[in-house]
C-alpha cells in the first residue's frame, strides 16, 4: 500500500508543483521578466476569493471567476507600475518585483489574515480509492486543471498568433520590434498571464490546507527549484522538473520523514546551479556550459 | 510617461514596504490612565498575530480594565493604575528567528521599562533566550505560552540568574501526563493499543511526543511510527498514509499551526479509521465546528488551562468568561484559544497581589511575593514549585487543571477528564462505530 501511495500522491504533489510553478516559468519564458512577485500572486488570489466569498457571498463559480481576472490586471499592473520603468536591469526587476510581492504578503499579515479561518472549500468533498489508496476528489481535480493548463499552454504559446509573437519577442526582441510586436505590450500581457495561472493554481491548491501567509513566500521558492531544475524556458522541462521534484519529496517524507520535505527542493536548486546551471532540459546556457 | 511611472511605482512601493515593515515589532500601550499617579508598566512581548498570543493580551487588557475600574494596585500607599504596554514578537511565524523575537523584547523592556512581563514568549526556543535578557535587566517574567521545562532546569541550577523567570501554564511534562490519562483511559474502554504519533518541529511539541512515546511502549502499546511537520505544513497524506497501513487505532496530534486543523480533514477524506487523541490548537475553539464544517467530530483535545470555556466547577472561569464576552462579545469569547488566556488574566491579578504584598516594584521583592503566591484563579488553584512552575494536577480546587474534552455531535465540547471536571466520557465516533 506504502508503494501505491508514493505512486499516487507523487503523481498529485508532482502536479501540485508544476500547477504552481507554471506562471512562474511563462512570464519568463514569454518576456524575460523573473516575476518573484508570484508568491505574493498566488496568495492575493486566494485572499481575494475568500472576500469575495465570505464578505460579498457571492457564488463560487463567480468569485473564482473574478479572482483570476483581479490577478491577471494585478500581474499587468504590477508590470506596469513597477517593472517597465527598470525594463532591462535585471537586478532591479528581480528586486522590485521580490519588493511587490513581499509587501503583498506582509499587506495581508498586517491586515489580520493570519488565522486558520481563512481557508477555501474544495470543488468536491469526498474522496476515491484509487488502487487501495484514498485520494480525495480535490486532488484529482488538480490533477485534471494541472494537464488541461498545460495543453491550453502549449496550444496557446504554439499554435496561435498571440503566443507566437510572445514567443518572437521572448527569442530576439528587436526582431520582433522590426516586425511590428510591441516590447511592453507583450510583456504586460505574459505578467497578466503569469497572474491568471497562478490564480487558478491557488484556487486549486489552497482548498486542501488553508490560506497562510508563509505559503507566498514558499510557492516561490517552489517555482524556482521547478523552473531551475526543468531548465528556464522549458515547458517539456517544467513538466520534468516538477515529476522528479514531486517524486522525490514524496519518497522522502515517506522513508526520511515529512520534516526532510522542504529540503529536497531547496537541495535540488544547490545541485542544479552548481552542476548543471541550465536545468535538466534548458537550452539557454547550454553553449555556455560547454565552452 | 517613465519617470511619472517610476515615481508612482518608488511611492507605491514604499508605502506597501512600510506597512510591511511596520509589522514586525510593532508595539502599542493600553490602559494608560488619565489620572496624576504614574502607572505600573506590564510589557506583554509575545506573538500577537498567533490566536494564543492575541487572545492572551486581550486577556491581560481585560484584567488591567478591572483592577484600574477599582483605583488600580497600592504601591507604598499610593493607588496607581496598570499599563499594559505590547510588542509582537512575530516567532510564530515560519522563517522568524529567534534572534529577531528577541530583538523586539529587548525593545520593549529598554523602551517601557516595564516592571514586570506576563504573557512572554510563544515558542520554547525564544523563552530560553529570553532568560537572559530577563536576567540582566532583572525584570520579573510570568510566562503563560511557552512550555519547555528545560526553563525548570535552568532556573533550578542558577537561582539567582534566573529567579525572575515563573511559568503560570502547563508545561510539557504535564501535557504528557494528561495525554497519558487519556490514552489510558482509551486503552481500558475500547482495548486499543496501537498509536501513531505526529507532532510539529518545535521544541514542546517534539518534548511531548517524545515523552508520549515513552509512556506508550512502557505501557504495552505498539507505536506505528512518529512523523515531525516543519511549522507551516498542510499536508499530512504521508503520515496518515502510514498510519492507516499500520491499522493505528488512536492518532496523536500535538501542534499548535493553524494549518493543523488540515490534519482532521485529510484524515477524514483518506477514511483513516482512527480516533484522533492530542492537541490540535485551531480545534479547540467554540467556532471549530463551524469552521471544519462538522470533520472535527469525535477529536479529543485538550484545553491546556482552564478559561477558553466557563467550567461550572471553576467559579472565576465562568466570571472569566462573561467579562471577556462583555468586552470582546461573544464571538471572540467563542473563539477564545486552549492556551494562555485564562493563565494571562490571572498573571494580572496575581501580579498586583505581588505588588501590594512587597509594596514595592522592586524585582527581587516582587519575585519573592510572586513565589509565595496561594491563590483561586481561572486556572484553579495557583502555587509554584521551587523551580517557578505552577503546580498542576487533577481538582482545580487544589491546583491548576487542563481540560481534556472531546467534540460531540451537534458540535458541543463535552469536558472528559480530569473527574472533577468531566461532564462526559470518551466515546467512539460515528465513522469508528
Amino acid at each position: 500500500m506504502e508503494f501505491m501511495s508514493v505512486i499516487v500522491f507523487g503523481l498529485v504533489n508532482s502536479t501540485i508543483l508544476a500547477l504552481t510553478a507554471m506562471g512562474f516559468s511563462l512570464t519568463f519564458g514569454l518576456s524575460g521578466v523573473a516575476n518573484f512577485a508570484h508568491g505574493g500572486l498566488y496568495l492575493f488570489s486566494g485572499y481575494v476569493s475568500w472576500m469575495l466569498l465570505n464578505y460579498l457571498g457571492l457564488p463560487f463559480a463567480l468569485a473564482t471567476l473574478l479572482a483570476v481576472v483581479v490577478a491577471a490586471l494585478a500581474g499587468a499592473l504590477i508590470y506596469r507600475l513597477v517593472i517597465m520603468p527598470v525594463r532591462g536591469i535585471v537586478l532591479s526587476e528581480v528586486i522590485a518585483t521580490f519588493a511587490v510581492g513581499v509587501a503583498i504578503l506582509e499587506l495581508f499579515r498586517w491586515l489580520g489574515f493570519v488565522t486558520y479561518e481563512f481557508n477555501l472549500k474544495p470543488f468536491i468533498k469526498g474522496s476515491v480509492e484509487i488502487a487501495g489508496v484514498a485520494v480525495d476528489y480535490q486532488r484529482i481535480i488538480i490533477i485534471g486543471i494541472g494537464m488541461l493548463m498545460a495543453a491550453v499552454l502549449w496550444y496557446f504559446t504554439h499554435k496561435t498568433r498571440i503566443g507566437l509573437a510572445l514567443r518572437g519577442m521572448s527569442q530576439d526582441e528587436y526582431t520582433a520590434l522590426s516586425v511590428g510586436i510591441e516590447s511592453d505590450w507583450a510583456a504586460t500581457l505574459s505578467l497578466a498571464l503569469g497572474g491568471v495561472l497562478a490564480a487558478v493554481a491557488a484556487l486549486a491548491i489552497l482548498p486542501l490546507g488553508i490560506i497562510s501567509i508563509n505559503i507566498g513566500y514558499e510557492v516561490l521558492l517552489i517555482a524556482l527549484a521547478v523552473t531551475v531544475l526543468g531548465g528556464l524556458e522549458s515547458t517539456a522541462g517544467l513538466v520534468a522538473g516538477a515529476f522528479v521534484l514531486g517524486y522525490s519529496m514524496t519518497l522522502t517524507s515517506t522513508l526520511l520523514g515529512p520534516q526532510w520535505m522542504e529540503v529536497v527542493y531547496l537541495v535540488a536548486i544547490v545541485l542544479v546551479l552548481a552542476v548543471k546551471p541550465s536545468g535538466l532540459l534548458g537550452r539557454s546556457k547550454e553553449l555556455e556550459e560547454r565552452v | 510617461m517613465k519617470r511619472v511611472l517610476l515615481g508612482v511605482s518608488v511611492v507605491v512601493l514604499t508605502v506597501l514596504l512600510a506597512v510591511a515593515a511596520g509589522c514586525g515589532g510593532k508595539d502599542s500601550s493600553s490602559g494608560k490612565p488619565a489620572g496624576k499617579a504614574a502607572p505600573v508598566v506590564i510589557g506583554v512581548p509575545t506573538a500577537l498575530g498567533a490566536i494564543e498570543g492575541g487572545d492572551s493580551l486581550r486577556a491581560v487588557q481585560l484584567a488591567v480594565e478591572e483592577i484600574n475600574a477599582k483605583g488600580g494596585v497600592s504601591v507604598k500607599g499610593e493607588k496607581r493604575p496598570l499599563e499594559v504596554v505590547s510588542i509582537d514578537t512575530r516567532e510564530h511565524e515560519p522563517g522568524i528567528p529567534v534572534t529577531e523575537a528577541l530583538a523586539a523584547v529587548e525593545k520593549l523592556i529598554a523602551e517601557k521599562k516595564p516592571s514586570a512581563i506576563v504573557v512572554g514568549a510563544f515558542r520554547s526556543e525564544v523563552l530560553l533566550s529570553s532568560m537572559e535578557l530577563v536576567a540582566k535587566h532583572k525584570v520579573p517574567y510570568i510566562t503563560t505560552i511557552a512550555m519547555t521545562p528545560e526553563s525548570q532546569k535552568r532556573i533550578k541550577e542558577d537561582y539567582n540568574k534566573y529567579k525572575y523567570v515563573f511559568r503560570l501554564c502547563l508545561n510539557a511534562p504535564y501535557l504528557v501526563n494528561y495525554l497519558s490519562k487519556t490514552m489510558e483511559f482509551i486503552g481500558k474502554e475500547y482495548k486499543f493499543n496501537r498509536a501513531y504519533i505526529v507532532v510539529q518541529d518545535v521544541l514542546w511539541a517534539k518534548g511531548t511526543g517524545a515523552g508520549l512515546e515513552k509512556w506508550l511502549k512502557a505501557n504495552g502499546w505498539e507505536v506505528i511510527g512518529m512523523d515531525t511537520y516543519p511549522t507551516g505544513a498542510s499536508d499530512f497524506s504521508s503520515s496518515l498514509t502510514k498510519a492507516k497501513a499500520g491499522k493505528a487505532q488512536v492518532i496523536v496530534p500535538i501542534f499548535d499551526m493553524p494549518q493543523s486543523g488540515i490534519l482532521l480533514k485529510q484524515a477524514k477524506s483518506m477514511k483513516v479509521p482512527a480516533l484522533m487523541a492530542g492537541f490540535i490548537s485551531p480545534a479547540v475553539p467554540g467556532t471549530a465546528w463551524k469552521t471544519f464544517e462538522g470533520e472535527v467530530e469525535g477529536l479529543v483535545n485538550l484545553f491546556f488551562e482552564i478559561g477558553p470555556m466557563p467550567v461550572k466547577a471553576v467559579p472565576k472561569s465562568v466570571q472569566f468568561y462573561e467579562g471577556y464576552s462583555r468586552k470582546y462579545g461573544q464571538e471572540m469569547a467563542s473563539k477564545l484559544s486552549g492556551h494562555g488566556p485564562g493563565p494571562s488574566y490571572d498573571a494580572v491579578y496575581l501580579l498586583a497581589g505581588a505588588i501590594e504584598k512587597a509594596g514595592s516594584l522592586e524585582p527581587d521583592a516582587l519575585v519573592e511575593a510572586i513565589k509565595a503566591t496561594d491563590m483561586e484563579g481561572v486556572i484553579g488553584r495557583i502555587k509554584f514549585t521551587d523551580d517557578h512552575q505552577v503546580v498542576y494536577g487533577t481538582n482545580p480546587k487544589e491546583t491548576a487543571t487542563g481540560v481534556v474534552f472531546q467534540w460531540k455531535s451537534p458540535g458541543v465540547r463535552v469536558p472528559v477528564f480530569p473527574e472533577a471536571v468531566a461532564e462526559g466520557k470518551i466515546e467512539l465516533p460515528s465513522y469508528m462505530r
